[in-house]
């Protein structure tokens, strides 16, 4: 027996970057988080190469769960070519070996800041959201030792005042994004600054969601097909954003998420927040072979599970939508 | 700067813990392990266990390959990763006292890997997350006391999350997983 046949060639890097010892604690947290839905695993957020509040909470954890046969995507904000996803996907590709997407219906690993794809998620895809503030209830309790004994309590009687209070000053619940979610009806969430037209992708998903903080060292999970509520009253109902009217520049597609783009002689044309969709539908019409997944709403703006998003019936019994 | 690969020992443990999350996230389902019989035992330990943590097994041939981790060896009143190749009653009422966590760190609960079978057995009824409709899986070679143990022992967000090994399958159960015998 020789040395060299106990030892591995030399390497610059471990692969993923990480060392074993972070990947397996980060592993031991994955389980754990999947395990107790909702609930914020603590781990050692390592050092990476990015600044913290740049990713490093999804990195580590898409550096963790890839390998070489896996495809990845990044998307921030919707965009595949936004300079954080870019450089995301550029290091865990040069670390992994990972072979990459635009196309939501190809990658089998889904990194993103702030956006789930239009394109619905199937069974065996891992979504991986970069999350800055893991704690839903910092807004009514700045002290994270007692919002953690909060959570153990499932005491959440604070964010139901801080929404009734909202609906009394302003008419309507102002949270936007990062709109709190009950989790298999037991732990409070913050299903990371998503739009709340995102947040019923959560309910009942076919998909694993992963969500992690590397600034605040907290992970947490969505296992598939888990109930994801959002706070909501028996007679106010939670909304997403009203996309109704919104036709995209380059596409023409109809109520799907939007952003506003400003034009020089006032008003504002939207365009496509999810670049890969966007660039589908662009290669379809052009006569190019493209391939759509079913979205999380349809062209008239209706879920696709009935019943998630609510509507109050106006006075002839028809559902009324709030535009908010 | 060339990319780095994979080790034998990266591969395996990637391999492992690939089939263990979705274990997890589709309980019930079985995920096949990069090894058999003991050593899918093995691969489980070297994929979770470490310097940081500890383990429990009555199963003394599977005491230096675990140890071999760095993991420390703890009584089952304490081990957070708990092995039970065969679990017997008298093993039985060792895993029983496993840790449950506490409501503020509901995930210093047990996770207990157990050897069985799946081919026949007693029929499971499975439902809650990840099963977008009630499963029933059938499981020998495990004392329905486990059963009635975890359910009324364990109540959510407390309790042990399970992992099942027969051969190379390995089927999960995490506390959020409802199970009804018979």
């Amino acid at each position: 027996m020789s040395l060299a046949s106990l030892a591995h060639p030399r390497q610059d890097f471990s692969y993923g970057f990480l060392d074993a010892f972070a990947k397996r604690e980060l592993r031991r947290r994955m389980l754990k988080a999947i395990a107790i839905p909702g609930f914020q695993v603590p781990y050692a957020s390592r050092e990476l190469p990015i600044a913290r509040g740049w990713g490093t909470g999804g990195l580590q954890v898409t550096l963790s769960i890839v390998s070489p046969v896996d495809t990845l995507k990044v998307i921030d904000q919707g965009a595949d070519d936004s300079v954080n996803a870019a450089n995301l996907r550029r290091f865990i590709a040069r670390m992994t070996g990972v072979a990459t997407t635009t196309d939501t219906l190809a990658a089998t690993v889904i990194q993103s800041r702030h956006r789930v794809p239009e394109e619905r998620l199937r069974e065996g895809q891992v979504l991986v959201l970069q999350v800055p503030d893991p704690e839903p209830l910092r807004q009514v309790q700045p002290d994270s030792s007692r919002a953690r004994e909060m959570h153990a309590d499932a005491d959440y009687a604070q964010m139901w005042l801080t929404l009734y209070e909202q609906l009394v000053r302003f008419g309507r619940f102002m949270q936007g994004a990062s709109y709190p979610v009950l989790v298999h009806g037991r732990y409070l969430m913050s299903p990371s600054p998503i739009p709340r037209w995102d947040t019923p992708a959560l309910h009942q998903a076919a998909h694993l969601t992963l969500l992690s903080a590397g600034r605040e060292k907290r992970l947490y999970a969505v296992p598939p097909y888990t109930d994801v509520r959002p706070i909501e009253f028996e007679d106010v109902f939670f909304q997403v954003e009203n996309m109704a009217g919104r036709i995209c520049m380059l596409t023409g597609a109809r109520n799907k998420f939007m952003d506003e783009l400003p034009v020089a002689e006032g008003g504002s044309q939207f365009r496509l927040s999810d670049t890969g969709y966007a660039a589908k539908l662009l290669r379809r019409a052009r006569g190019d072979a493209a391939t759509l997944g079913a979205t999380y709403f349809d062209d008239e703006g209706h879920f696709y599970q009935p019943g998630v998003i609510r509507h109050l019936p106006n006075r002839n019994g028809l559902p009324e939508i709030n535009p908010v | 700067m060339s990319m780095p690969h994979m080790t034998p020992a990266e591969l395996r443990q990637h391999a492992t813990f690939t089939a263990l999350m979705w274990a997890f996230s589709y309980p019930g389902r079985p995920q096949r392990l990069p090894a058999a019989g003991l050593a899918a035992f093995v691969a489980i330990g070297e994929t979770l266990l470490d310097l940081e943590t500890g383990f429990f097994t009555p199963y003394d041939d599977l005491v230096p390959a675990l140890a071999a981790t760095g993991g420390r060896p703890l009584p089952p009143i304490h081990a957070p990763y708990q092995f039970y190749p065969q679990l017997t009653l008298a093993e039985l009422d060792l895993l029983v006292t496993a840790p449950l966590g506490t409501y503020a760190e509901p995930d210093r609960g047990a996770t207990l890997v157990l050897g069985c079978g799946f081919a026949h057995g007693t029929p499971l009824h499975l439902s809650g997350p990840g099963l977008a409709q009630p499963l029933t899986i059938t499981v020998a070679r495990l004392p329905d006391a486990l059963w009635r143990a975890r359910a009324t022992v364990a109540v959510y967000p407390l309790g042990w999350d399970l992992y099942l090994v027969d051969g190379d399958q390995v089927i999960g159960l995490p506390r959020t997983t409802r199970v009804e015998v018979g």
